[in-house]
């Protein structure tokens, strides 16, 4: 509420959100009501979550990802895959391949030329667009001042020059002291990237001022509830808020290392996703993400803010299993019988070479290609929607053991 | 609508802080505030002391600088300072430029020197010039040692664009603004405040020129900010 008052008293507005679907409904009826067709966006997680733009898309009006990785990502139609470097899942190769066909330039494979023609792209639509969303890093009572940490300058630009800037944040986001600052700051960069600074750290404190020659006309302050305030009502899971989204529990992290972002199912990965999707979309819809980790603690040991993962991951665990959200029935039966099905297969070895024979025949029939199968009929679609398949060879290796045990003789 | 969703986050917030934890928390966090206003006040007394190293936070500041890809000039005051920018623009081959109206950069009748130079003056309310501008130059209201990072307070006559959309970014930097580190400056700031209660509608720090690392993690300077970052110590 000062957060509010401090925001009206520097010229802003604040509105309030109780979920993803409200607060995209008042972006876009910002968007709307000043007739913007197009809208530059800088890095966000929060926008990721309420899937901002194919709400915006819906309504008609044309959303481009400014930072670096998000851009790649979009032109891919993919999902970030780490909440500081959305692309790193993709190789230069992939990235120029990926420009040469969306954005009609030559093949180029310098980083910094498939840089360049991003900085050029997106300079046009900096300069054309209505309306800059940003996210927030942190939100400051007393002075109403939202702060954004960077280094591109993308977020600086998005803020700057569009005449409607908009910044969501989640509501767990909010400081109460400007001096603050200093530790939360210091905190960020060195746990984000091992910066002694992030390149650019802009303070806004509301719209343009009279006089001022540029910045924004308007600024709206969203803030999004979306379950955080459930999360603070609970002891044992709590400290889950206290994360200023600096990625070091992903970095450190020996199954996000293995697995990558996306097989985190929604936008948060990570041990921080692990925590804190159950608990924003609902604990029966990610219950199997409380499981998903080792319980090393390496989390624990690099988070800045110093949440201990391990003990909220099991408080997690518990509350998954005491809700006895269990595997649907057919599911289990399904397992089972497909494990018995299997135990046959490997103690017989004639069924053995029948199913592989009919499998390998069988997988050109689901499209596998270049030793990959991309998809596989339900239920083992679940396995290949987040992976492909490797495809089973024509000679098996029993018959190819012949001839290379001739080969290299007797050992 | 919207009242009612503001009402009813705050009523869920309001429960949410009901339990005993929170009691627990705020009884720390008056410990700790309690523990903040003594490190301010030796905070000051870190400031009188800093004003007598000066020449080493400037030394700091440089070496941090540069180690993030900034490029530092040690120039002499006034005419000297003029001529050293006009050289290095026609070095550069630079056409146009756009520059802060402070008072110090006013003084210099820096606009009028490079103007009288055959160099285009671009206004930086104009964003489409502004964004084609080959330099921009401003001046820095502190530096902060320990991390190399420059503050720019934005106002009437230091429009923020000035040094965000120029390809290279020239800012001035006077000795007595150098301070040590950030716990510092949000406590000159916090002065500032609590004196006007108003702070100016934009502040950045920079630190450096815009990076990048998105693509396999290569660095590469000058993704969407300027890529080049020099920076001109004046003798004070």
């Amino acid at each position: 509420m000062s957060l509010e008052k401090s925001v009206n008293a520097v010229g802003g507005r604040v509105h309030w959100a109780r979920d993803g679907e409200e607060a995209s409904r008042i972006i876009v009826g910002i968007a709307h009501s000043n007739k913007v067709s197009s809208i530059v966006k800088s890095k966000s997680m929060a926008t990721e979550e309420i899937e901002l733009n194919s709400a915006l898309e819906k309504a008609g009006i044309k959303v481009v990802e400014t930072d670096l990785g998000e851009y790649i990502v979009q032109l891919a139609g993919e999902r970030p895959s780490h909440i500081l470097a959305p692309a790193v899942h993709k190789t230069k190769g992939d990235i120029s391949k990926l420009f040469s066909d969306k954005l009609d330039v030559p093949r180029f494979s310098d980083p910094q030329e498939l840089t360049k023609v991003a900085r050029d792209r997106l300079r046009n639509e900096f300069l054309n667009a209505g309306m800059g969303v940003s996210g927030v890093n942190f939100a400051v009572a007393e002075t109403g001042t939202v702060v954004i940490v960077e280094n591109e300058g993308n977020a600086r630009l998005t803020t700057t020059v569009p005449k409607i800037h908009v910044a969501l944040m989640g509501i767990e986001k909010i400081i109460p002291r400007y001096e603050d600052l200093s530790l939360f700051l210091t905190l960020l960069a060195r746990s984000a990237t091992g910066q002694k600074s992030s390149t650019y750290v802009s303070f806004i404190s509301g719209a343009r001022r009279k006089g001022d020659l540029d910045g924004p006309a308007e600024f709206h302050l969203v803030l999004l509830d979306n379950g955080r305030s459930k999360i603070l009502a609970s002891q044992q899971t709590i400290e889950s808020l206290y994360c200023i989204r600096c990625g070091a529990c992903l970095n450190n992290c020996p199954v996000y290392r293995k697995v990558g972002g996306h097989s985190y199912g929604w936008v948060y990965s990570g041990p921080i996703g692990a925590i804190i999707n159950p608990q924003l979309i609902g604990i029966d819809k990610a219950s199997e993400l409380p499981f998903a980790s080792s319980l090393c603690g390496a989390c624990k040991d690099v988070c800045p803010v110093k949440i201990d993962f391990p003990k909220v991951l099991l408080e997690l665990r518990q509350q998954v299993v005491s809700n006895k959200i269990k595997k649907r029935e057919w599911d289990a039966l399904l397992e089972r019988l497909g494990v018995k099905l299997w135990r046959f297969t490997v103690e017989h070895k004639r069924a053995y070479e029948i199913f592989s024979k009919l499998f390998y025949y069988l997988q050109y029939a689901w499209g596998a290609n270049q030793g990959r199968l991309k998809s596989l009929p339900f239920p083992f679609s679940r396995w290949t929607e987040e992976r492909d398949f490797p495809t089973i060879a024509r000679t098996p290796f029993r018959k190819r053991w012949k001839t290379i045990r001739k080969e290299i003789g007797n050992p | 609508m919207t009242n009612h969703s503001r009402d009813e986050i705050l009523h869920s917030i309001r429960k949410g802080l009901s339990h005993s934890l929170h009691k627990k928390r705020e009884d720390e966090r008056l410990f700790l505030v309690d523990k903040a206003r003594n490190f301010k006040s030796e905070a000051k007394d870190i400031t009188i002391q800093n004003q007598m190293i000066i020449s080493n936070l400037l030394k700091q500041f440089v070496k941090e600088a540069e180690k993030v890809n900034a490029t530092v000039f040690k120039v002499k005051n006034g005419g000297e300072i003029r001529d050293f920018i006009g050289d290095f623009i026609k070095d550069r081959n630079m056409k146009s430029f756009s520059v802060w109206e402070s008072k110090y950069l006013k003084n210099l009748e820096l606009k009028e020197y490079l103007q009288s130079k055959g160099l285009k003056v671009v206004k930086p309310e104009n964003k489409y010039e502004l964004a084609r501008a080959d330099i921009g130059v401003t001046e820095a209201d502190y530096v902060i040692a320990d991390t190399g990072t420059l503050v720019l307070l934005s106002d009437g006559s230091r429009p923020r664009g000035v040094s965000l959309l120029p390809t290279t970014h020239m800012a001035i930097v006077h000795p007595c603004n150098v301070i040590s580190n950030i716990n510092e400056l949000f406590i000159i700031l916090k002065n500032k405040f609590n004196a006007s209660r108003e702070l100016t509608s934009c502040m950045s720090f920079v630190t450096g020129p815009s990076r990048t690392a998105d693509i396999e993690l290569n660095l590469t300077l000058g993704v969407h900010g300027p890529k080049e970052l020099l920076i001109l110590l004046t003798e004070g």
